[in-house]
């Protein structure tokens, strides 16, 4: 096993990927704290201090970009850039420029947080970055589709392995979309502030064809492309079915392209768009299933290993949680679902339910697969993963129960009425109400927290390990050379 | 590995597509789960329900208007269909909602204020109505459940009122708005006539003030110099025509007095209102933001929340 390890390393450029794992781990650290603090926040107000930069308007999205595009755009990196060489039996087309990625990267996400604290946002839900960092984020971009597109070409497979789909159209479709929804005129060369091209009812159009596809393809159809890979190879079982793969590969991707209106359902937003959106959302529950059901199926016959393995386990809850939160979403893109669930913590809790049930399990899972294989060594503690395991399950269910309740509470008081047709809450009792659940939610992220340090320090650990092992395998080779 | 997965698979009668990565990744051959192709159909059916009831596909410069309707009164008072859309919906529940309160509200337009607390239907519709509008337009400053607070906004929920708590004096305050004002007296007095004013005025709620110090407050209150009585009056009670404060209860709207943990505090306080004056207490003018109907609904409610006079 050892021995194909060290083949493998020296086949295939794993430096660049131990980078990004390293710093997926890190941006998980960092924005998961910061989103137990605005949850706190909004639970026990005084942690504000006062301060404008630790308000909740302005860390808030400085959660989202670290979770979302720091842990979750590093871990895809990391992964993709593994998955492609290994299954086209290459190495990296141009590695410079894969190191490039990496560095461009980090630096969007740290400039990004940067500029959130200092006051500069777009206003546009993740894709608050101003103009200069859309313009980094873009050669980023450009550079990792060069690289990624460049290894498929050069591949030493007739086929293209399906997990490899999944992973171009992310990027095909993030460009597409990155591009157009910062498509914006600077109010002068030297000032980061900006306005969108679009106006009005047409701007919130693009923003949520960018922002529910950033769902669709970023954190879905790349962690799908991750599924792909890991799930089978981590079971030592073939993919359950191929023709599967293809029809819901393409069912997924032509559908997503449509669902971005179901955000703006009850607003200026012409209706005939909004029901297109709720509609397109319907039929993309089977599509999403399909994911489901060919990495649940790929482990039929192999059930026995959910009991003894807990990276094993993280994957299987992480496709639990992608059926669950399939199947919420388009519930609540029904215009008489919607008019309970718009503006309430439901939306919240169902973006969590994806978030951490789903987009980080799934990652988890591969991480722990794939950063022993990196170092050539074993991982440090199953006992540590199976902790994580349950703190991350735990603290998602707490997260997403204290969600619904309050979410559900807040729309049905929100349009309560009395016997006299007067409204019977106003909005400050309903604020009032929601406290237990915030205070529930904070502590659930607390739980969820918690076990990203676990894994942090069993990755520190195995990494150690790792480097140790080769050290003394170098000092071995010396002495018998000598 | 490799082979292992494959004679497992066969095993099962499923072949693979004879394609390997990486080792030992391949796909089974397995057909579409016949439940999922099915489900898959019945979501575009729904879907294509929903075209039918609901606005859809743009044609042209226009758009499929849907099956469904929304009936409601336009703006020269006929009743009107229009296709289901947003803005008519929301017509229809606005006319809807006013429809189910009018006789409540033509019923208080009707009745004179006494009358109105005395009918039990109509005091809860008061209380039920006069929530909602107070919550929207009150709360922001009074408070949800009109305690106000300290320092900025009156206590509506005492019988304390600066301006009078009958009916037609609240009724007057709400539509015409109140502006408050105190002149500063840091100038014409110096600090030790402040120091004695303030504990004169802390003695006469019954504070533990120092003795000597308010007996010459007192007498600075009741001369030219000192001016107070001109509007606190006399028996420094206040005057409800111009809204100064009652001086003699333990009701405090400008001084944080009793959020004070001591007497020096409490008293310093008072001072801090005697040299700077007030020039803050402004209620804006609701007539013409709410109608009349609103304001006298929330006449009563205000009047029923403390002690109305």
């Amino acid at each position: 096993m050892s021995a194909t390890s060290v083949a493998a390393a020296e086949q295939y450029d794993y430096e660049i990927i131990k980078k990004f794992s390293v710093m997926a781990i890190v941006w998980a650290v960092v924005g998961m704290f910061a989103g137990v603090y605005i949850a706190s926040e909004l639970a026990w107000p005084w942690l504000n201090f006062d301060s404008p930069y630790l308000s909740f308007g302005r860390f808030r999205p400085v959660h989202t970009g670290a979770v979302i595009f720091g842990f979750g755009g590093s871990a895809l990196f990391a992964t993709s850039y593994y998955v492609v060489q290994r299954t086209c039996q290459t190495r990296l087309f141009a590695p410079g420029l894969a190191t490039f990625t990496f560095w461009g990267w980090q630096a969007v996400i740290v400039l990004a947080a940067l500029s959130y604290v200092t006051g500069f946002s777009q206003g546009r839900e993740y894709a608050e970055m101003e103009w200069p960092i859309d313009l980094l984020i873009l050669v980023v971009w450009v550079a990792y589709m060069a690289v990624f597109i460049g290894t498929l070409m050069q591949r030493k497979q007739p086929h293209i392995y399906v997990a490899n789909w999944f992973y171009l159209s992310f990027i095909l479709v993030t460009a597409l979309l990155h591009t157009f929804n910062n498509i914006a005129v600077p109010v002068n060369l030297f000032s980061l502030k900006s306005y969108s091209l679009f106006s009005g009812a047409q701007d919130a159009m693009t923003q949520w064809w960018y922002g529910h596809n950033a769902v669709g393809f970023f954190l879905t159809a790349a962690f799908l492309g991750m599924m792909y890979y890991f799930v089978p190879k981590h079971a030592g079982r073939p993919v359950y079915s191929y023709r599967l793969s293809i029809v819901h590969f393409w069912a997924l991707s032509f559908m997503y392209m449509w669902v971005g209106t179901h955000h703006l359902h009850w607003t200026a937003l012409p209706d005939w768009a909004s029901t297109l959106g709720a509609t397109f959302s319907i039929m993309l529950l089977l599509p999403s299933w399909g994911g489901m059901i060919n990495g649940i199926m790929t482990l039929s016959g192999a059930w026995d290993k959910l009991r003894t393995d807990p990276i094993m386990r993280f994957m299987i809850v992480a496709l639990s949680f992608y059926g669950m939160s399939t199947f919420e979403g388009p519930l609540m893109s029904l215009k008489d679902v919607n008019a309970l669930s718009h503006y309430t913590d439901w939306t919240v809790g169902h973006v969590h339910s994806g978030a951490l049930g789903w987009v980080a399990m799934i990652a988890f899972g591969s991480l722990y697969h794939m950063i022993p294989k990196l170092w050539n060594t074993q991982i440090f503690s199953v006992k540590l993963i199976n902790a994580h395991f349950w703190l991350a399950t735990i603290g998602t269910l707490l997260y997403i129960t204290a969600m619904w309740i309050s979410g559900i509470s807040q729309g049905l008081m929100w349009r309560a009425f009395d016997d006299f047709g007067n409204l019977q809450y106003s909005f400050v009792e309903s604020v009032a109400a929601m406290h237990p659940f915030y205070a529930m939610r904070a502590i659930g992220g607390m739980f969820f927290l918690t076990g990203m340090l676990l894994m942090a320090y069993n990755v520190f650990a195995t990494i150690r390990q790792g480097v140790r092992d080769a050290e003394l395998a170098g000092v071995r080779t010396t002495v018998a050379t000598a | 590995m490799a082979d292992n997965t494959h004679s497992q698979a066969q095993s099962k009668g499923v072949q693979t597509t004879g394609h390997v990565w990486d080792g030992d990744l391949q796909e089974l051959n397995n057909p579409l789960p016949v439940w999922w192709t099915y489900t898959f159909y019945a979501t575009m059916v729904f879907a294509l329900v929903y075209w039918i009831v609901y606005p859809s596909w743009p044609i042209g410069k226009g758009f499929l208007p849907g099956m469904n309707t929304v009936t409601y009164v336009n703006a020269e008072g006929q009743e009107e269909s229009w296709h289901w859309n947003t803005r008519a919906k929301l017509l229809f529940e606005t006319q809807d909602a006013v429809k189910r309160q009018k006789p409540y509200y033509d019923k208080v337009a009707g009745l004179p204020y006494d009358q109105i607390a005395k009918d039990p239907e109509l005091s809860s519709f008061v209380v039920s109505a006069g929530k909602s509008v107070f919550s929207e337009n009150c709360a922001a400053c009074h408070q949800a459940g009109g305690q106000g607070k300290v320092g900025f906004f009156p206590n509506l929920t005492d019988d304390d009122w600066l301006y009078g708590g009958s009916y037609e004096k609240i009724n007057q305050t709400i539509s015409k708005g109140r502006r408050g004002y105190m002149p500063p007296f840091g100038e014409s007095l110096d600090a030790a006539q402040v120091d004695e004013l303030a504990n004169y005025v802390f003695s006469l709620s019954g504070g533990k003030a120092d003795l000597a110090k308010a007996a010459k407050g007192k007498e600075l209150f009741h001369s030219h110099s000192g001016a107070c009585f001109y509007c606190h009056s006399d028996d420094a009670k206040g005057r409800q025509d111009i809204g100064s404060a009652n001086l003699t209860d333990k009701v405090w709207l400008w001084a944080d007095v009793p959020g004070q943990a001591d007497d020096a505090a409490r008293i310093a306080e008072i001072r801090k209102v005697i040299v700077s004056g007030l020039n803050k207490g402004v209620m804006p003018a609701w007539e013409g933001r709410l109608n009349a109907q609103q304001i006298k609904l929330l006449t009563v409610y205000v009047h029923e929340l403390g002690g109305g006079k």
